[in-house]
């Protein structure tokens, strides 16, 4: 096993069944978003390429039952960077057209209001990560490929208020700040308890079966089950809260922005006496 | 209503203000003015103590070998100092400035709490007395300001000084947090009609981050202490490795509040900076949203990177590269805003008098502490210096270098403002170079001296090559420090009695506290002028050259919270983080093989399963109430409310039911990690309710009396807001105590 980066090694996996979401994706923003020009292209480009990564590089093949922390990337992957990327990618105008119909706009009503969001995004990260529910979706295919899908729909329901790309679905300011500083508390809690906890989260990556050969690698690396989960969940702590930190910073310049009602007579112009304004 | 702009004359005052009162004015007073004065009063007080206690310090620390002090009276001076700096001068000061002005800056009468204000304020005079009282029982505290176990457990610490620092530390907490409640309330809805959040001075704004911090950090700190003091006095075992409790959990309870605490600090000391220097650079603040933004994302990062504080206890490796990646990241925002202040002063009309020379020293100073502190981000490098001097020098730099100079700064500033007079200037400069020499000659020789190995915290040292030297220019420059502190209060002193007269706005000054008397009457002001920007007296006052005919803000929404719930929400935002610690502590504790004979296994599950249902039922019932009472059905509400308190009632029972079979059967809090951690959350979820059906028994009277009706009934919605919170902790508590969830 020579490193990572050896693309003809196993650790990297071409032949993953991912590439069809992919290609599926590609048609779709073919199909719908075919006049998107410039930054657009650029972030669908980047999220197609996170997608793929998440299966076909060392970070899948390894989440593949070798390593929790491997797999906490993938699901970080999933779950916040290809939804926001995708999100960040549509055009407000072709978007719009999709969302006049009245089920769409609905569902993105439905989709804005800030407890679904946020109970998605949250609520999957903790659900899988109950020793149960995680040994078994990592052991059963099926499952896991469920339990991916879940990551994906959850991470668009969780930006969706932030960084949807129709304003009428976005947040007030202090509420997408307080949204996204309690779900870096939430990940943070999930992240202390995972690096500290004394007990396996996820089972079946404390006696990983060896289909590669690639235990002793690992191994020698200093990867061993307990530093894995610690990894793990410090994977699932810093660096979701750093992306949160990063998204309230961009609420706050669109906060500083606000010039709809610029200097209008009625709310600025006026000058009063304190005890009536306090009245 | 009274529009348009104010004529200046009609707002100045030339008469001498009157400055003598009675006693009982002052300690009964509610005014936000005159408690800002008492808090500043206080922490200039602790100030003497604590710098006397460096001096002394400093004294035995001249000379090697010196005898001076005794061992345990250093201790006791370098805990002392340390917790008094921090805890009565630092906290209070700023807190005092805040009251003062943020009423001022936002255009309002008082604070939203006049009342809470002043418990506040009382809270920390007698905090700070009782911490104090501990020299008269012979054993000040002596573990250290962060006092670690085990160091500051009873094996190790039997005398009461710990005791003392404990309660004193949480009397004064209980201050604080309701401070920063008022004053976050104050900002969010008190502002003067016109003044968007975009719009409020950057003073403003870091209290405001200040308060959210202090809201959410200090409750760790809490959290800790109650542990501490049980273990202390009941005999628990939280933090005592012997019988499997965790000192290293106190490092990161104590940290998780260290950490912020430093941000606390500095926090406000940026504010007051962003003020002095565009003034007296006649220019508006460079990059206002920037600085403003950044002061967000250090409270977000700053709650993240503790641990940092913790490299040397060996957290592994994995631990360590994350909190050095997460301290280095929260420089970058920090570190900008230096570049901000200087591009402020680029280019512009300065005047450099002694406000702004504390200003630029602080500039300097602050980024020597703030380098200083990458360095420690680097894991190695902190292993190598950890408890050494360098420690104190980089710490010291942040916090007289950056937060006392801001200060002085300040001070020079706002004293024409709260005093009516001018402070001298050639007095102010003299100080300002006794102070630059002083505190560099103290703490840039520090820097070596750690270098070279002098560990901080202990009495005395040997003579090695230089450290006599070192050791005597840091205690010279302590005494240059000093006789500043001397010129300062005699220039208070001087120009409270003589100093030429300041009239309301001597310095040209952008911000509302400049649109008033000073000092400014009772109610504040008469008439506020037009806030069209963020500089709204320089508007009024130079309307051909207005901001807001160049640069356009957001304009003021008129969007102002229900103060009642805004303060319900933020204590309950508190109080969760209070919980959640111990919580936490449940967790870590129970998670673990091979624990004694008690374990969740003797609770009755079923029985408090039932008794939980009264509880939740209760937030039922409460609602059905709020509903009643807004509908103006007064003797429906009473019935609900009083079936909600006999809800809650029931629920109580059946936890002291639960606690009398378990004592029955010798399982006391003492007993092993399980009890204790059993007994502490559920008894202080208990207490919680019990003052829950307190406060619901007083709004049922007020409802009986017929005092409590629609209109007050976001009072009532405030009180729902404590009540549900109960509600759901206990969710949470029975979820993880009772199911066994994350074991």
């Amino acid at each position: 096993m020579s490193s990572y980066f050896d693309l003809t090694s196993g650790l990297w996996k071409w032949s993953s069944p991912v590439w069809l979401l992919v290609l599926s994706l590609v048609g779709l923003y073919i199909i719908f978003h075919h006049r998107a020009l410039g930054k657009r292209i650029v972030f669908f480009a980047f999220a197609m390429f996170a997608l793929a990564l998440a299966y076909v590089s060392p970070i899948g093949v390894l989440s593949d039952g070798y390593l929790f922390s491997a797999h906490v990337i993938q699901h970080l992957i999933l779950l916040l960077i290809v939804p926001l990327f995708l999100l960040l990618s549509l055009s407000e105008s072709e978007t719009e057209a999709l969302f006049r119909h009245p089920f769409m706009n609905r569902l993105g009503s439905v989709m804005a209001v800030p407890f679904v969001g946020w109970l998605s995004g949250l609520g999957v990260m903790w659900f899988w990560h109950v020793p149960s529910f995680c040994n078994a979706s990592t052991e059963n295919y099926a499952l896991g490929v469920f339990r991916d899908a879940t990551f994906l729909l959850a991470g668009l329901a969780f930006w969706w208020p932030i960084f949807s790309p129709l304003k009428r679905f976005h947040l007030s300011s202090s509420l997408a700040v307080i949204y996204l500083f309690s779900a870096c508390l939430g990940c943070t809690l999930l992240g202390i308890y995972i690096t500290f906890t004394v007990i396996s989260v996820c089972p079946a990556f404390a006696n990983p079966v060896d289909r590669l050969g690639i235990m002793h690698f690992l191994y020698d690396q200093g990867m061993t089950p307990a530093t894995d989960q610690r990894l793990g969940g410090l994977l699932m702590w810093v660096p979701p809260c750093s992306l949160y930190v990063c998204a309230i910073m961009v609420v706050l310049k669109r906060w500083y922005a606000e010039m709809d009602q610029l200097t209008s007579p009625q709310t600025a112009g006026t000058t009063s006496s304190l005890r009536e304004a306090q009245s | 209503m009274t529009t348009g702009s104010v004529e200046q004359s009609e707002l100045t005052s030339l008469e001498p203000p009157v400055t003598s009162t009675l006693l009982l004015d002052w300690v009964s007073t509610l005014d936000h003015k005159r408690i800002g004065i008492m808090y500043i009063l206080t922490a200039v007080f602790y100030l003497a103590i604590g710098g006397f206690e460096a001096l002394l310090m400093r004294i035995q620390l001249a000379f090697p070998n010196n005898t001076f002090l005794s061992p345990e009276m250093f201790n006791q001076l370098f805990t002392m100092h340390g917790t008094t700096m921090v805890f009565l001068v630092g906290m209070p000061v700023l807190t005092g400035f805040a009251n003062y002005f943020v009423p001022l800056m936002v255009g309002a009468r008082d604070v939203a709490f006049p009342r809470l204000n002043a418990f506040g304020f009382w809270m920390l005079f007698f905090g700070g007395l009782l911490l104090h009282f501990s020299f008269l029982t012979g054993s000040a505290p002596n573990a250290g300001w962060f006092s670690y176990v085990p160091l500051s457990s009873k094996a190790y610490s039997s005398l009461q000084g710990v005791d003392y620092w404990i309660i004193g530390l949480l009397i004064m907490g209980i201050g604080t947090v309701s401070g920063a409640i008022n004053i976050l309330a104050t900002i969010i809805c008190l502002r003067a009609p016109g003044m968007s959040l975009q719009r409020v001075p950057l003073f403003v704004w870091m209290m405001l981050m200040q308060a959210i911090l202090i809201i959410l950090a200090l409750p760790a700190l809490n959290s800790a202490l109650a542990m501490l003091l049980i273990d202390r006095w009941l005999g628990s075992a939280f933090f005592d490795p012997t019988r499997g409790g965790s000192a290293v959990l106190w490092q990161h309870y104590f940290w998780i509040f260290g950490h912020p605490e430093v941000y606390i600090l500095i926090l406000p000391g940026f504010g007051m900076i962003s003020e002095v220097i565009p003034v007296f650079s006649r220019k508006p603040i460079y990059g206002y949203t920037f600085v403003a933004a950044s002061s967000v994302a250090i409270v977000l990062l700053g709650y993240g990177v503790w641990a940092h504080h913790m490299f040397a206890v060996g957290l592994g490796m994995y631990a360590d590269i994350f909190f050095a990646v997460g301290s280095l990241l929260i420089a970058i925002p920090t570190g900008i805003k230096v570049f901000n202040w200087t591009a402020t002063l680029w280019g512009g009309e300065i005047n450099f008098n002694t406000a702004l020379h504390f200003a630029v020293a602080f500039l300097l100073q602050f980024v020597i502490g703030g380098l200083t502190g990458i360095m420690f981000a680097a894991v190695p490098i902190d292993w190598q210096l950890t408890d050494t001097y360098f420690v104190v020098a980089h710490f010291h730099y942040v916090l007289i270098g950056g937060l006392v100079f801001a200060l002085f700064s300040a001070t020079y500033y706002w004293f024409p403002k709260m005093s009516g007079r001018m402070l001298n200037e050639r007095l102010g400069i003299l100080q300002f170079w006794l102070w630059v020499l002083g505190f560099n000659m103290t703490f840039m020789v520090q820097h070596f001296l750690g270098m070279m190995g002098m560990p901080r915290r202990v009495y005395t040292y040997a003579d090695n090559p230089g450290w006599a030297l070192l050791n005597g220019i840091a205690s010279l420059g302590a005494v240059f420090m000093a006789v500043g502190t001397l010129v300062f209060l005699w220039n208070i002193g001087a120009s409270l009695l003589r100093g030429k007269i300041a009239g309301d706005n001597p310095w040209d000054a952008f911000t509302l506290e400049w649109a008033t008397t000073s000092p400014p009457p009772p109610e504040n002001f008469t008439v506020i002028p037009e806030i069209k920007s963020r500089r709204p007296v320089w508007d009024m006052n130079h309307p051909e050259n207005a901001d807001w005919k160049t640069e356009k803000t957001p304009a003021d929404r008129g969007i102002r919270p229900n103060l009642a719930k805004l303060a319900a929400w933020a204590f309950i935002a508190s109080e969760a983080v209070f919980f959640l610690l111990l919580l936490i502590a449940y967790v870590i504790f129970n998670t673990r093989s091979g624990e004694g004979a008690v374990t969740s296994s003797v609770l009755d599950v079923t029985r408090t399963g039932i008794f939980s249902l009264f509880l939740i039922s209760s937030s039922v019932t409460f609602w059905i109430a709020e509903r009643f009472l807004r509908a103006g059905k007064q003797s429906a509400f009473v019935f609900s409310l009083g079936l909600t308190i006999l809800l809650g009632i029931t629920f109580l029972a059946g936890q002291v039911w639960e606690y009398a079979g378990l004592l029955t059967n010798d399982i006391t809090i003492n007993t092993n990690l399980f009890s204790a951690t059993f007994f502490t959350v559920t008894g202080f979820h208990g207490i919680h309710v019990t003052a829950g059906v307190i406060a619901l028994f007083v709004m049922l009277m007020m409802g009986i009396k017929g005092n409590l009706t629609a209109d007050k009934s976001h009072v009532f919605g405030a009180v729902g807001v404590y009540w549900h919170f109960v509600d759901v902790v206990w969710l949470a508590v029975f979820g993880i105590i009772y199911l066994g969830l994350l074991q």
